[in-house]
C-alpha cells in the first residue's frame, strides 16, 4: 500500500477504478479508528480521488457509466465518515445542505455536509437537483441556521440564484460554494449569497461568521437578466442552432459522445457569465472544451470553431454575443497547449 | 389600542435617536422621522411575510427592531406547557424558557392576562434592578438590560386572533425614552409582529403534525442485505412534499427478503395514504407466506375488500443470495406492473417474462410466479411507470430509452445504477411535471 501524505491514495483509488466498496469503506474505516482527522479523509483522501475520476472522464479514459460507478463508491465512502461524525454531539445550530436543480454532483454537498457535522452542527442533507419549492418547504420546516449550497456545474447557478432568493427572503443566511463559482467570491457575491466557501474547510469557517439573520436579495440587474432569461428559455433551440453549425456535430466524429455535454456547457457558460456579470466562465469553458476533444483526439480548431458559431448563434442578444466574442478565445491558445 | 401606565414621566429630552428624537421641532426633522418610520414599517412588514418558522421569524423580528426601535429587545412568548419562552437580548440567538407561576402577579404577567401595554419609567439614580425583574424574567436577561441604565422600559402585548401569545419588552437607554408618537407606533409594529408570530406558531403545530404522519409514508431507510447490494430512488410528483403514490420496502433476514415496489393509481397525500395501507398488508401477508404470488393474492383480496375504488401496481421479489454472494435466486410476480429488467454484467438487458393484473380489482386472482437466477455483476432493476412515462419535449422517455441506457451500466452497482436512471429521467423531462418515480435496484454483492 503506497501513503503518500500519510493517506493510502492508491489503495483508494484502485478501489473506486474497481468498484470495490468494500475496499473503500474499509480503508475509511480504518483510518478513522486510527484517529486520522475525519476531515482529511474527507478533503486528502476522498474529494482527492473523487476529482480523479472526474479528470479521467475528461480525458477519456473512463465512460461516463464508469464514472458514475467508481462516485457510488465514494459516496458509500462519505457515508462512512457520516457515521462516525454522527457520534459528534450537536453543539451548534442547524444547517440544510441542497443541490439546485441540474446539479447531480451530491458527493460536494455530502462532503460538506459531513465536515460540518463534524464541527458539531447538526446537518440536513437534501439531495441531488433538488427544486426551490422543495428547498423553501423545507426552510420553513426545519428553520435552520443557515442555508449551505453545492453547485459544481455552470448549468445548475440559475437555481441556486432561486435558492438565495429563498432562503434570504426567509431571513437565512447563504453560504455558496463548488466549482461552478471558481476560484474567488465575484460570482458569489453577484448572485447575493451571504458567504463563500472555498472548499469544506472553508465552509466550516464561514459558517461561525455568518449573520444571525440577512434582508432578501435585490433582483438582478434587468439588462443582464433580460438576456439570461431568453437564452435560458431557447436553450434547446440554441443547441439545435449550434449542432447544425458546428463541424464537429455535422459530421460524426471522434467526440460525438461529449459533443450534447460541450453544447450545454457552452451556453450555460453564458447565462452564468450573464447571471454573474462576470466573463470568466467563457474562457473556462472555452479551455475545458478544448481539453475535452482535444483528450478525444479532435482537432485544436474545434473550440475555436465553436466560439466563432455561438456568437454568430446569438447575434440577436447583444451583451452576450459581445461577452463571446471578447472572451472566449481567451481560453485557448492558438498553436497548441490549452490553459488550465 | 389601550396602554397601561402610559402617563409616566419622560425623561430628558436628548440626542436625536434613529426614531425618538423627542427634540425634534421643524418640519424638515419631523418629516425625516416620518420617513425612517415608514420605512421600518415598511421592512418589518415585508420581513415577516418572508418566514412561516416561529425561531426564524422570532430571530428576523429581534434583528429588525434592535437597534431601530429599541436598543434592546426581549420576546416572551406563551407555550402550550404552562411555560414562557425567552428570547433575545443582547445576543438575537438566546433562548430561553421559564415557569409561568413564576411570573406571577408581575408586570410581565399583567401584560399578558389584560393585553394591555405598560411603559414603565426608571428613575436615573436608583439602582433599575427591581424595576426591570417585573418584566424581565430571568437574571442574565435582566443584568444586559441593567447595564444599559434603561430609562423606559415598554412591554407591549402581543394578540393576534383573539388571543394574546406573548409580549415583547423593548428598551432605551437614558435620553432616548418613549414619546407617545413612539409607542403608537412601536403598538403598530407589536400588531404585525403578532400575527407573523401566530401564523408561523399555528404554521408549526400543523407542520409537526403532518412531519409525524409523513414520517409513516416516507420511502424507508433500506437495510443492509447480506451477500447482496441494494438501492432506491424516489422522487415524488410534489417534490416538495416528499411523498406520492409511489413505494418500496425492503424486508426480511439473514437470506430470504422480499422486495417491494409498487405504484397506487394517483398522486400526492391521498395517494400516500393508500400506499401505507397497501405496504402495511404486504408485510403483515409475507408473515404467512413469503412466496411473491401469495403476498399480491392476499393484498389484492384485501384491497378488494375495502370501499376504495383505487388499485394498485405492484412488483415482488423474494431475493434468496448465495452464502458467497456470487449469485442469488430470485421470484418475481407482478401485479398490474411493469416487469423488472435485469442489467446482465456482460451488458445484455432484458425485461423479466412475468405479468398479473393489478391488485384491487377483482377479487381471487392467482399470480404466477417466475424464477431467475442472478449472477455476480447483475443487476434487477424494478421500476415505476413515472420512468418509461416521463414526458419531456421529445415525448414520453420510453422503455426503448430507458433499455438503451442500462448497457452501459452493466456491472456498476445498483447505486449507479438507480442515480444515472434518475438522473436521465429528470433531465429528459427538463423541468417538465412529472408523475411519481419510484427505482429499486438489486445486485449480488460480489
Amino acid at each position: 500500500m503506497t501513503v503518500s501524505d500519510g493517506l493510502p491514495t492508491e489503495a483508494f483509488d484502485h478501489a473506486l477504478s474497481t468498484v470495490d466498496e468494500h475496499a473503500a469503506v474499509a480503508l475509511v474505516r480504518g483510518l478513522l479508528d486510527d484517529g486520522i482527522d475525519p476531515l482529511d479523509v474527507l478533503v486528502d483522501l476522498i474529494a482527492r480521488g473523487q476529482r480523479e475520476v472526474g479528470e479521467r472522464w475528461q480525458r477519456g479514459e473512463w465512460t461516463v457509466a464508469k464514472e458514475h460507478a467508481a462516485t457510488a463508491v465514494a459516496i458509500s465512502a462519505t457515508k462512512e465518515v457520516d457515521r462516525f461524525a454522527n457520534r459528534v454531539p450537536v453543539t451548534r445550530g442547524r444547517v440544510v445542505v441542497a443541490c439546485a436543480e441540474r446539479e447531480w454532483h451530491a458527493l460536494p454537498a455530502m462532503i460538506v455536509g459531513a465536515a460540518i457535522r463534524l464541527h458539531g452542527w447538526e446537518v440536513v442533507l437534501l439531495g441531488a437537483s433538488t427544486s426551490p419549492a422543495r428547498l423553501s418547504q423545507c426552510l420553513h420546516d426545519v428553520g435552520p441556521d443557515a442555508t449551505a449550497v453545492s453547485c459544481s456545474v455552470l448549468g445548475a447557478m440559475s437555481t441556486t440564484r432561486r435558492f438565495i432568493e429563498a432562503s434570504t427572503t426567509a431571513g437565512i443566511p447563504i453560504m455558496v460554494g463548488g466549482s461552478a463559482f471558481g476560484g474567488d467570491d465575484r460570482r458569489a457575491r453577484a448572485l447575493g449569497a451571504t458567504a463563500w466557501a472555498p472548499h469544506a474547510q472553508g465552509a466550516v469557517d464561514a459558517l461561525l461568521n455568518l449573520p444571525a439573520v440577512v434582508r432578501r436579495v435585490p433582483p438582478l440587474p434587468r439588462s443582464l437578466m433580460a438576456e439570461h432569461s431568453a437564452i435560458e428559455i431557447g436553450h434547446h433551440d440554441l443547441v439545435e442552432t449550434l449542432r447544425a453549425r458546428w463541424s464537429a456535430t455535422t459530421t460524426n466524429g471522434p467526440v460525438t459522445e461529449v459533443s450534447r455535454e460541450v453544447l450545454h456547457q457552452a451556453l450555460h457558460a453564458v447565462s452564468v457569465a450573464l447571471l454573474t456579470n462576470d466573463p470568466r466562465p467563457l474562457p473556462e469553458t472555452a479551455a475545458w472544451i478544448d481539453h475535452l476533444l482535444t483528450a478525444r483526439d479532435a482537432d485544436h480548431g474545434l473550440a475555436a470553431e465553436l466560439g466563432v458559431v455561438l456568437a454568430s448563434t446569438l447575434r440577436d442578444y447583444p451583451v452576450a454575443h459581445d461577452l463571446v466574442q471578447r472572451h472566449w478565445t481567451e481560453g485557448l491558445v492558438p498553436q497548441g497547449e490549452p490553459v488550465r | 389600542m389601550t396602554t397601561g401606565s402610559r402617563k409616566a414621566l419622560r425623561a430628558e429630552a436628548a440626542d436625536a435617536s434613529v426614531l425618538g428624537d423627542e427634540a425634534a421641532s421643524t418640519g424638515h426633522e419631523l418629516l425625516a422621522q416620518a420617513h425612517l418610520r415608514v420605512d421600518l414599517a415598511i421592512d418589518i412588514s415585508s420581513a415577516l411575510a418572508g418566514s412561516l418558522n416561529l425561531r426564524r421569524t422570532v430571530l428576523r423580528l429581534l434583528d429588525l427592531i434592535t437597534p431601530r426601535m429599541a436598543d434592546w429587545a426581549m420576546l416572551v412568548l406563551v407555550d402550550d406547557a404552562d411555560g414562557l419562552a425567552l428570547h433575545g437580548g443582547a445576543d438575537p440567538t438566546f433562548t430561553t424558557t421559564t415557569p409561568r407561576p413564576f411570573v406571577e402577579g408581575t408586570g410581565l404577567d399583567r401584560v399578558l392576562r389584560s393585553g394591555h401595554d405598560e411603559l414603565l419609567h426608571v428613575a436615573l439614580e436608583l439602582d433599575s434592578t427591581g424595576a426591570l425583574a417585573t418584566m424581565i424574567p430571568n437574571p442574565r436577561l435582566r443584568d444586559e438590560a441593567v447595564e444599559l441604565r434603561p430609562a423606559d422600559v415598554l412591554c407591549l402585548a402581543l394578540t393576534a386572533r383573539g388571543s394574546t401569545i406573548g409580549a415583547l419588552v423593548l428598551i432605551r437607554g437614558a435620553g432616548r425614552g418613549f414619546p407617545e408618537e413612539e409607542v403608537e407606533f412601536a403598538r403598530l409594529i407589536a400588531d404585525q409582529a403578532s400575527m407573523a408570530l401566530d401564523s408561523a406558531r399555528l404554521y408549526e403545530e400543523r407542520s409537526r403534525i403532518a412531519s409525524v404522519l409523513q414520517a409513516s409514508l416516507r420511502p424507508p431507510v433500506l437495510p443492509t442485505i447480506p451477500g447482496a447490494r441494494v438501492s432506491a430512488r424516489f422522487r415524488p410528483a410534489a417534490e416538495h412534499l416528499e411523498i406520492g403514490g409511489d413505494f418500496y420496502d425492503v424486508h426480511g433476514s439473514k437470506d430470504d427478503w422480499l422486495l417491494v415496489l409498487g405504484d397506487v393509481c394517483g398522486k400526492g397525500v391521498e395517494a400516500a395514504v393508500l400506499t401505507g395501507r397497501a405496504r402495511q398488508s404486504i408485510q403483515t401477508a409475507m408473515h404467512f407466506d413469503r412466496r411473491p404470488s401469495a403476498i399480491l393474492a392476499v393484498l389484492n383480496n384485501v384491497l378488494c375488500d375495502d370501499d376504495s375504488s383505487r388499485f394498485v401496481t405492484v412488483v415482488c421479489a423474494r431475493v434468496r443470495p448465495s452464502a458467497d454472494g456470487t449469485s442469488a435466486a430470485v421470484d418475481i410476480a407482478v401485479a398490474g406492473h411493469p416487469p423488472p429488467i435485469v442489467v446482465h454484467a456482460n451488458g445484455e438487458v432484458g425485461q423479466v417474462d412475468v405479468a398479473g393484473m393489478a391488485a384491487g380489482v377483482i377479487r381471487d386472482v392467482d399470480y404466477t410466479e417466475v424464477r431467475i437466477d442472478i449472477a455476480s455483476g447483475d443487476t434487477l432493476l424494478m421500476f415505476t411507470d413515472g420512468v418509461d412515462e416521463a414526458r419531456g419535449s421529445q415525448g414520453f422517455y420510453g422503455m426503448d430509452r430507458l433499455l438503451g441506457m442500462l448497457p452501459a451500466y452493466a456491472g456498476a452497482g445498483p447505486v449507479a445504477l438507480c442515480e444515472a436512471v434518475e438522473q436521465s429521467v429528470v433531465e429528459h423531462l427538463d423541468g417538465r411535471a412529472h408523475d411519481d418515480i419510484a427505482l429499486l435496484a438489486v445486485s449480488c454483492e460480489r
